[in-house]
């Protein structure tokens, strides 16, 4: 019996939208963006979403993360032999239980240090309390100290020890490259105590040589840190090559599912997403 | 009692609607904090002052001058102040403080050529005519005729016209209404026009009615915002209900309370809609992608 | 020399006004034009504790931060479920409630008579403060030891978070952090600090009434802070400065008297106008507010 660590059942979502009907009049129509999705997330593998733009990926993700309602359905997180359920849950509770998110746009801290940006992605909130810094003041140092460590730990083990990031660690997030700072919000996910991970398009949009890094960095998440993965691709090639399961998703729900190869060797995949 | 109190908020209640429906062209389309609002409503008494009073020209002439003139007013603070700022992707507390930059820059102006105390328009004592045993002053009657014909003109103006739905799209997607060619400048320039156009009217009924000072701008601004959030973002209409209810409800309360209370009043309803039903009564709910 | 130490006192308030506005402000990006209502709730509560309970100076700063602490969770708690610029609006509304309460609830404030003689704080019940000199120690003191405690925050693991949610509450959320309790106590402590604030002011001009707790005063002091700077605490200590200063200045430049007063608030209008404009990270900030 396979051994899931996420299981969507019956996930549905609608929301309100205008449309101009024969008339030419705006009307309200009710559109169900996720329409009765089943998705199991068999724990430690990388498993990939995939589907056209606006399909619902994303909606799916934020849903998973507490970032959207759900309508019904349910959403179900297993942590070691508990169920928990997690649709209800808000979303600064569902990271703690363990999922950790990479958004599409990555949502990394423009203002912020590269160093603070890690640091707030750390799972030990200790000191973020207002005073704490004040009244217990060495260990609070102490405790930063450890933290910052930890971050030059992450970056090494990712990108060897003569690593940009390192280097760059009080430069604001802003100065770093497309890709780079791409690769920093990969990274934050490694200072977080997770078990599940969701990630939004991880290559798009950055040159190969950086998707190659990506691609060995997800495969650090699983090998190093037991992670499982749960990643929208568009890239087929990265579906291919990194992933162990994948999901097509269409009209809101799963159409195909199977192993890469079956999945983007499916008719009706390769007519409807990739236009073959 | 009742219904004497009905006439009083109706009448006044047409200014708050004439006023907030100005302020909402601009805000709801914007998102603008115009507060510098204010100014204009307060600003056409005096230019009417200027013409009617110090120059004698006739009222009929001096009132349409002054509303040009606050036209202007409001155009200029487009080009001058918000423009440039949208321009640059000013954040909203930046655009909010320039505002009240322009507000006290132009409030002090006027404070230092016309003086700080109150002016009167109309020296004469208001005729009334009575229905029963309801008096209406002829003000009110100015009043709740001509912002009746100005709003309603307005609506139907919004209706017939491609107007009304290039503004609807102004207000959901700047950027991409300008890619379908719609000139996002010009529109806003009309916008501020009528503005402007809305606040001379509103600040010209009632400062004939009982004269102005330099400061009477905010807390007609204050009646203006409260009926927006209560009337509901979005629409159109919406600031219009809401300036009817606020006139109604606010003579309602200077009979049960006292005068005092008033803005009170006002405001414990601007909180208690923002807290429990913050799209208005007839605004539109956010849309929940 | 009476006339410097005036002045001097006068932006030791503001400086407190102005970096405890800025936690809420500045590094947490919660627009608010309440401020000086926890001004006047510090100065109100600093009366009732003087005058009413006779309390020496300690318990009654104690109870004026208590009690602005607790005005202000009232506050905060129906306010920040709001977003953007409703939370904004909100804040004007209890700005405007708060003021029309102080104003008309004449049998409790005294309305716009106004509070007078409102009595030296006495230090451990012996000490009276009253006069120039003390309250210039008194109010220095308070100022330093406040830009000192918000320095810590702000270069504290919670300041981080503060900024990061100024930055992305999305992302704060989404790395586990409860944005929400964040954003309160950055309303709550900011408001605690202004309250002192109040204190200083009621015992040092001994008069209150509600004209100098409305919203032009909201207004004015977060012009200070956005003319300063926010982001850190170089900026509003420097717009504290400014805003006290300049009108002094002005005096002396020779405006006629009939119109000096206006012709210093275009003065001050026209700063707002050009500093936003071309310099929105004010004189001494640190953060271009986008």
């Amino acid at each position: 019996m396979s051994d899931y660590i996420l299981e969507i059942n019956s996930v549905k979502k609608s929301f309100v939208r205008n449309r101009v009907n024969i008339r030419g009049e705006g009307e309200d129509e009710r559109f169900f963006i996720l329409d009765g999705l089943d998705i199991n997330i068999e724990r430690g593998k990388i498993t990939a979403l995939i589907g056209g733009n606006g399909a619902g990926k994303t909606t799916l993700f934020n849903a998973i993360s507490g970032l959207a309602k759900v309508n019904s359905g349910e959403i179900l997180y297993r942590k070691g032999n508990k169920t928990i359920s997690i649709v209800d849950l808000p979303s600064y509770k569902i990271t703690r239980l363990g999922i950790g998110r990479m958004f599409q746009d990555d949502h990394i801290f423009p203002d912020l240090s590269v160093l603070d940006n890690m640091m707030l992605a750390d799972s030990d909130t200790f000191g973020e309390f207002p005073f704490i810094s004040i009244l217990k003041s060495s260990e609070s140092r102490r405790i930063e100290k450890y933290k910052i460590k930890k971050v030059k730990n992450v970056f090494i083990s990712l990108f060897g020890k003569e690593n940009f990031f390192w280097e760059k660690r009080n430069e604001p997030a802003k100065s770093l490259s497309f890709g780079q700072q791409r690769l920093l919000g990969l990274a934050r996910l490694f200072m977080g105590d997770y078990k599940l991970v969701l990630l939004d398009e991880p290559t798009a949009g950055v040159n190969p040589l950086i998707i190659n890094q990506i691609i060995n960095i997800v495969r650090q998440m699983v090998k190093e840190k037991n992670l499982t993965v749960f990643l929208v691709e568009h890239n087929m090639e990265v579906v291919l090559k990194l992933t162990d399961y994948c999901n097509f998703m269409s009209h809101g729900k799963i159409a195909v599912f199977g192993t890469p190869e079956d999945v983007i060797g499916n008719d009706e995949v390769r007519k409807t997403y990739m236009g073959i | 009692m009742f219904l004497q109190l009905l006439v009083n908020g109706i009448a006044m209640g047409s200014i708050y609607a004439l006023v907030s429906l100005g302020f909402s062209l601009v805000y709801n389309t914007t998102r603008i904090f115009h507060i510098a609002y204010a100014v204009l409503y307060m600003f056409a008494p005096y230019m009417i002052l200027t013409f009617y009073r110090n120059l004698g020209i006739p009222f009929y002439i001096a009132f349409p001058i002054a509303i040009l003139l606050t036209i202007f007013l409001s155009v200029l603070m487009e080009l001058i102040i918000y423009r440039p700022l949208s321009r640059k992707k000013s954040s909203s507390t930046v655009v909010l403080i320039s505002s009240i930059g322009i507000m006290i820059v132009v409030i002090n102006l006027i404070a230092m050529f016309y003086g700080n105390e109150t002016k009167i328009l109309n020296p004469n004592i208001s005729k009334s005519i009575s229905f029963g045993n309801i008096i209406i002053t002829h003000s009110q009657l100015f009043q709740l005729i001509i912002s009746i014909l100005a709003i309603s003109t307005f609506l139907v103006f919004l209706k017939f016209s491609k107007f009304g739905i290039k503004t609807r799209a102004m207000r959901d997607d700047n950027v991409l209404c300008a890619v379908f060619g719609m000139n996002i400048n010009k529109m806003r320039l009309v916008l501020f026009m009528l503005s402007g156009f809305f606040a001379a009217l509103g600040g010209g009924l009632v400062a004939y009615d009982v004269g102005m000072d330099p400061y009477v701008g905010m807390p007609m601004l204050l009646n203006a915002v409260v009926a927006l959030i209560i009337g509901g973002m979005g629409r159109f209409e919406a600031p219009i209900i809401g300036g009817f209810i606020i006139g109604i409800l606010q003579a309602m309360a200077v009979w049960t309370f006292s005068s005092r209370w008033q803005d009170a009043v006002t405001f414990t309803l601007l909180i208690l809609f923002l807290l429990f039903r913050p799209q208005g009564l007839i605004g539109e709910k956010e849309r929940a992608v | 020399m009476n006339y410097i130490f005036h002045i001097v006192i006068m932006i030791n308030i503001y400086i407190i006004l102005c970096v405890s506005t800025n936690l809420l402000v500045g590094m947490t990006n919660l627009l608010s034009l309440g401020q000086a209502a926890f001004y006047g709730i510090g100065a109100y509560i600093a009366v009732l504790s003087l005058m009413i309970l006779n309390l020496p100076m300690i318990p009654t700063i104690l109870l004026v931060m208590i009690g602005t602490a607790i005005a202000s969770l009232l506050i905060a708690y129906p306010s920040l479920r709001l977003k953007g610029d409703y939370f904004v609006l909100a804040t004007l509304g209890f700005q405007l409630i708060f003021f029309t309460i102080l104003y008309n609830w004449v049998s409790v404030t005294r309305g716009p008579y106004g509070i007078p003689g409102i009595p030296s704080p006495k230090l451990f019940g012996i000490i009276s403060i009253s006069g120039l000199i003390p309250f210039l120690i008194l109010s220095s003191i308070f100022s330093v030891l406040i830009v000192f405690i918000f320095f810590k925050l702000v270069h504290s693991p919670f300041g981080r978070v503060l900024k990061g949610i100024r930055d992305d509450e999305i992302a704060v959320l989404s790395l586990g952090r409860n944005v929400t309790s964040f954003k309160i106590w950055a309303f709550v402590i900011s408001s605690a600090f202004i309250g002192i604030g109040g204190f200083i002011y009621a015992t040092y001009v001994s008069y209150i009434d509600p004209t100098s707790f409305n919203l032009d005063e909201a207004i004015f002091i977060l012009a200070a802070l956005l003319i300063g700077g926010t982001g850190n605490i170089k900026g509003p200590v420097v717009g504290a400065v400014f805003v006290v200063v300049l009108p002094e200045l002005l005096r002396f430049v020779g405006f006629p008297d009939s119109v000096a007063a206006n012709l210093r608030q275009i003065v001050y209008g026209l700063t707002l106008i050009i500093l936003m404009r071309y310099r929105p990270q004010g004189l001494a900030g640190d953060y271009k507010l986008q």
